[in-house]
């Protein structure tokens, strides 16, 4: 027969369901001569009825679920189009005779492709800005600070699995602020930050691999967006994606290259017209 | 189905447990989105790896909580684990279902149950040490059993019974400390009134 002491101590895991179903059988002996116990029982039992009736996970807000349900979105699409391009290599042969077939609809076809691959870039762009925005305002700490852009390369390198470069201009009025670890709708990119000429500037670095999803097209070099106000480029380098966010257009080129350099102009026409969301 | 298809369904029907644990683990919304981002990425991954017969939430759970732990890793910033007033300084103790280190539990008749008090438990589960707060959310909100929460933090079924026991004391501790807040004590006119019922 079991004492007050053992069965106090069985309470929590008895109103869980947690013993055994001989421990049970005597902790529940115990409770029918036992009306102090049995009472301290039926409370217990009242708080944990009360609890699973009103404690309920407090609700994700719809921002974020949104945000979430567009990720989930995306992830099933992209599974679907692997899945594709793996079905794709297999049957060989015959997608070359269909699509000889389906030449006919080309024109129609490749006007598709191209409309999707834009809307995947405009969707890139609006995560890009919408990071950058989190950085400049500090919603998203940085990870790493007060270090030199290299010594932030070693940093990443170490947690991030793919190569980058980082660019260590010694320009006036440029400043290496930080980094963190982020991601870029499901993309898992280094953020640096920068401050040129009083002016904030994000450059997310992501792998090769990532980039390509994005489909951008090989020519010109630089794709060049604008959304809600912020100038986007994206562009890729030795088996690197690069994407700028800033307000400042192609100056924030600085943060990569030196004034001497000219790819500020080789893009300074298109940021006249970016393209827009 | 198309797994991936299936997984979307699921994660969309947990996804307020799975946001409210990234939020207990993290304290703030922006980094609990972004932990679900990456989440949602290495769920999908190993999805193929789920096993059926777990609840799904349990292994989101634990999916979302080694990604927490890779990336405080990574930022080499882990998390400081508050230790309870009581048992600072002091080995963390280990239950088992066959030999409890535990008293008396508070009693809980003591604890007034409306619907009105529950946005006070609710409060008080977020004034809880982190390990303990992690561990009474995962049992009583969550309701997950005993071996899911173990699986899930990685701890040994002893520690999850021993938070779950403190933690729940605390909680009681902590509702009647609110409570104390809230009403005012009684008057002096009313207790003399009382001493005069009694005799």
């Amino acid at each position: 027969m079991i004492d007050c002491n053992y069965s106090k101590a069985k309470v929590f895991p008895y109103v869980d369901g947690e013993l055994s179903e001989l421990v049970r059988e005597e902790v529940e002996a115990h409770l029918l001569g036992c009306p102090a116990c049995r009472r301290m029982v039926e409370g217990e039992l009242a708080f944990r009825e009360a609890c699973r009736e009103w404690l309920h996970p407090e609700p994700a807000p719809e921002r974020v679920r949104a945000a979430l349900s567009d990720t989930l979105a995306r992830l099933v699409d992209r599974d679907r189009a692997t899945r594709g391009r793996r079905l794709m290599r297999r049957i060989g042969l015959v997608a070359a005779a269909v699509a000889l077939v389906a030449l006919g609809a080309g024109g129609g076809m490749a006007l598709n492709t191209h409309l999707l691959n834009r809307a995947r870039i405009a969707d890139f762009t609006a995560a890009a800005v919408e990071q950058h925005q989190k950085l400049v305002r500090n919603v998203l700490p940085a990870d790493i600070s007060g270090v030199t852009p290299k010594g932030a390369e070693a940093w990443f390198k170490q947690r991030l699995g793919f190569n980058m470069n980082l660019p260590d201009p010694h320009t006036d009025g440029l400043t290496f602020i930080g980094g963190r670890i982020s991601h870029v709708r499901d993309i898992e990119a280094a953020a640096l930050e920068y401050e040129l000429e009083g002016k904030r500037v994000s450059l997310f670095i992501m792998p090769e691999e990532a980039y390509r999803r994005l489909n951008p097209a090989d020519k010109p070099r630089f794709t060049v967006m604008s959304h809600r106000g912020y100038d986007v480029i994206l562009w890729q380098s030795n088996g690197t994606g690069y994407t700028l966010v800033s307000e400042v257009g192609g100056r924030s080129c600085l943060v990569c290259h030196s004034p001497a350099e000219k790819v500020e102009e080789a893009i300074a026409q298109r940021t006249r017209s970016p393209a827009r969301l | 189905m198309d797994s991936a298809v299936e997984f979307q369904g699921l994660v969309l029907g947990q996804l307020d447990s799975l946001y409210n644990y990234a939020l207990v683990l993290t304290r703030r919304s922006e980094d609990a989105e972004d932990l679900l981002q990456e989440v949602l990425v290495r769920g999908l991954q190993s999805f193929a790896t789920y096993d059926r017969s777990l609840s799904f939430k349990g292994w989101m759970f634990t999916i979302i909580k080694n990604t927490y732990i890779d990336r405080f890793r990574r930022q080499r910033r882990l998390p400081q684990e508050e230790p309870l007033w009581a048992t600072r300084g002091v080995e963390e103790p280990v239950l088992s279902l066959d030999n409890p280190l535990c008293s008396v539990p508070l009693a809980p008749e003591d604890l007034l149950l409306r619907r009105e008090a529950i946005e006070q438990v609710r409060e008080a589960i977020r004034r809880l040490p982190d390990e303990m707060r992690e561990v009474v959310e995962l049992r009583d909100v969550e309701g997950l059993a005993y071996r899911e929460i173990a699986r899930v933090i990685n701890r040994p079924i002893g520690t999850v019974m021993s938070r779950l026991y403190r933690g729940r004391n605390l909680l009681r501790t902590c509702l009647v400390e609110l409570r104390r807040a809230v009403e005012p004590p009684p008057r002096a006119a009313d207790q003399t009134s009382k001493a005069h019922d009694r005799l």
